[in-house]
């Protein structure tokens, strides 16, 4: 019933979030909607890293596949979004087959490089294939959808259809969790072998996870595409990707909600940094390392570590 | 023919230098266990340390010898100030490498710009050689790169395997807490490791810095080819980087030149191939 409230004042917030800030053409666009969009990215991270503990680089590579496919179809060919949006999903999403075929087959920090290598072909196949892609100088001005006569172009709009989004991908993943299956995989994660003797097979278990998280990536590339407006290798480069990473350590990477709160985070912290230096990304850095040394557990963690650091320094002097 | 021939010279060449690059990352790896993402920061780095002091002596081996050192130093602190204390959380430490790329990526574009470099060959090794029967010359620069990566190949090999310093890290591989307990101090060894891999990386800066023009972007370009030769190769495993050196070298050259627009995409399948079938890598061990 706590955690209910919980959700109930988060989602009162965030309506209420255009209304009652400060500068809403900027914080709505440049806060809100971006940390949602990002938000949805790192949640098909955060997904995989709570439920099987695989930490995956390669979810950029799903965004982009599924980014690039509405860019080229509607800017090039002139695709309705109607069509090449559900489209994108689908191909992203089983674009994730192919790539848990071979990544799931690895773990722990073999499975973080073997994505993290994934993801950067993707970015140097986007910059080679020029004809494709239209190399470096990526796809441009891709036009707003407009549904039901509600053009998206404008902040607000914008904002509550990303809201809705997260809100309904948030609620699956956490269906998702409850239902056997998730459980199952939860069993995965702590016990490989043990699961396996009770006579569950392992690889659907986890190749289903997988794809349901490249499902949620492939979604978030969607938004991206309609948030920035245009799509380039960039957008599958690196430094993305260690964004996505920052925004799941911050918040929390062993929790749900971590992927917002860490979206949020970065999202503030770079639009303010940003009138300060133009290395931001760099300042970004700095604040990733520093959690990862202090507090692993990201901001969601903060208090199971202090209650832990407590008990443990209470056993200590008795 | 012409074509043919050139392509496999460069595709051999350019796999010297992606044995340079990648022998440091799986030297740290095999040992210790470490997956230092920063290794295509630290790379760029020494191209941009080595260019500077090129510059500014007029003397191409000062600048690659200050270039590796500055690297291998370099490399020992962030280990020393920022990995040491969490080396066994594997994960944990490859995320605080990738920070300290990111920071890293940054400064140096605050420092260097986004022009794009290139150090000049040094006057005694700037020449042309022909290869006989094509009427071809080709600059013999890329065969020295492939000469040295041949010699370092071979150095390494013979440290590991046959000198007592190459035993205790061969034995600390297998058993850290044994090595240890035999008095010797795992913790030096750490790193002095972690020093020869930098090192390594920041000698393949200033030789790659000198074959191939660098700047922005280029962190990322070389973490992601000796990934490639290390996921290929199988990661801690010096014959493995020759290997993954050797195919994604030149099979990269071939697709660049013949097929330039999938380029990406069949170095990749190589990888997914090889993974199919051995997800270990060529020579790694099974874990």
């Amino acid at each position: 019933m706590r955690s209910q409230l919980k959700y109930a004042i988060v989602i009162a917030l965030a309506i209420a979030f255009p209304f009652i800030t400060p500068d809403p053409d900027f914080w709505v666009s440049s806060g809100g909607t971006r940390a949602l969009w990002l938000g949805v990215a790192a949640l098909s991270m955060s997904f995989l890293n709570r439920n099987l503990g695989l930490m995956s680089l390669g979810q950029l590579f799903f965004s982009g596949v599924s980014g690039y496919i509405v860019a080229i179809s509607s800017v090039m060919h002139g695709v309705k979004f109607g069509t090449s949006v559900p489209l994108a999903i689908l191909a992203g999403t089983l674009s994730g087959v192919v790539i848990g075929w071979i990544a799931l087959k690895t773990k722990g920090v073999y499975f973080f490089m073997l994505t993290l290598a994934v993801t950067l072909g993707l970015y140097s196949f986007a910059n080679q294939a020029q004809e494709i892609t239209r190399g470096h100088t990526g796809i441009n001005s891709i036009p707003s959808p407009i549904i039901l006569g509600m053009d998206f172009a404008y902040v607000k709009p914008l904002y509550y259809l990303f809201l809705g989004i997260s809100v309904l991908l948030f609620a699956l993943c956490k269906f998702v969790e409850r239902t056997s299956f998730g459980i199952a995989l939860k069993g995965v994660r702590d016990n490989e072998d043990r699961m396996i003797s009770m006579g569950y097979r392992i690889m659907p278990l986890k190749m289903i996870a997988f794809v349901f998280s490249a499902f949620i990536a492939s979604i978030a590339g969607v938004m991206g595409v309609f948030y920035v407006t245009n799509i380039s290798p960039d957008s599958v480069g690196l430094l993305r990707s260690i964004d996505l990473l920052v925004i799941v350590v911050v918040g929390g990477a062993t929790y749900l909600g971590g992927a917002f709160v860490g979206a949020v985070l970065i999202a503030v912290f770079e639009a303010i940094i940003q009138d300060f230096t133009v290395y931001y990304v760099g300042a970004t850095g700095i604040l990733f390392i520093v959690v990862l040394m202090l507090a692993p557990q990201g901001l969601m963690g903060i208090n199971a570590q202090i209650r832990a650091k407590r008990a443990k320094s209470e056993g200590v002097s008795r | 023919m012409t074509q043919f021939v050139f392509t496999f010279l460069n595709g051999i060449t350019l796999a010297g230098l992606y044995f340079l690059v990648a022998s440091g990352l799986t030297l740290i790896f095999g040992l210790m266990r470490v997956i230092n993402l920063a290794h295509g920061a630290f790379y760029l780095l020494a191209g941009y340390i080595s260019w500077t002091v090129a510059d500014k002596t007029n003397n191409w081996f000062y600048g690659a010898v200050v270039g590796a050192l500055s690297l291998g130093v370099f490399g020992t602190l962030v280990y020393v100030l920022l990995l040491r204390k969490f080396q066994y959380e594997e994960l944990r430490v490859a995320l605080i490498t990738l920070g300290v790329s990111l920071v890293l990526a940054q400064a140096m574009l605050a420092i260097f710009g986004g022009e794009y470099y290139q150090t000049n060959i040094p006057t005694p090794l700037s020449f042309t050689i022909s290869v006989p029967g094509l009427g071809l010359s080709y600059p013999f620069f890329r065969i020295f790169v492939l000469l040295l990566a041949i010699a370092v190949a071979i150095s390494l090999w013979i440290f590991i395997t046959k000198t007592r310093y190459g035993a205790i890290i061969r034995a600390g591989v297998d058993d850290t807490t044994m090595v240890s307990a035999l008095g010797i101090n795992v913790q030096a060894v750490f790193i002095w490791i972690f020093f020869l891999g930098s090192l390594l990386v920041g000698f393949a800066g200033a030789v790659g810095g000198t074959t191939n023009s660098f700047g922005m972007g280029t962190d990322g370009d070389y973490l992601l080819f000796s990934l490639q030769v290390v996921i290929i190769g199988g990661l801690g495993s010096i014959g493995g980087v020759a290997i993954g050196s050797l195919l994604v070298g030149v099979i990269g050259q071939y697709a660049v030149g013949y097929f330039p627009t999938f380029a990406g995409i069949i170095t990749f399948t190589m990888l997914i191939l090889v993974l199919a079938f051995r997800p270990q890598g060529i020579l790694g061990k099974k874990s």
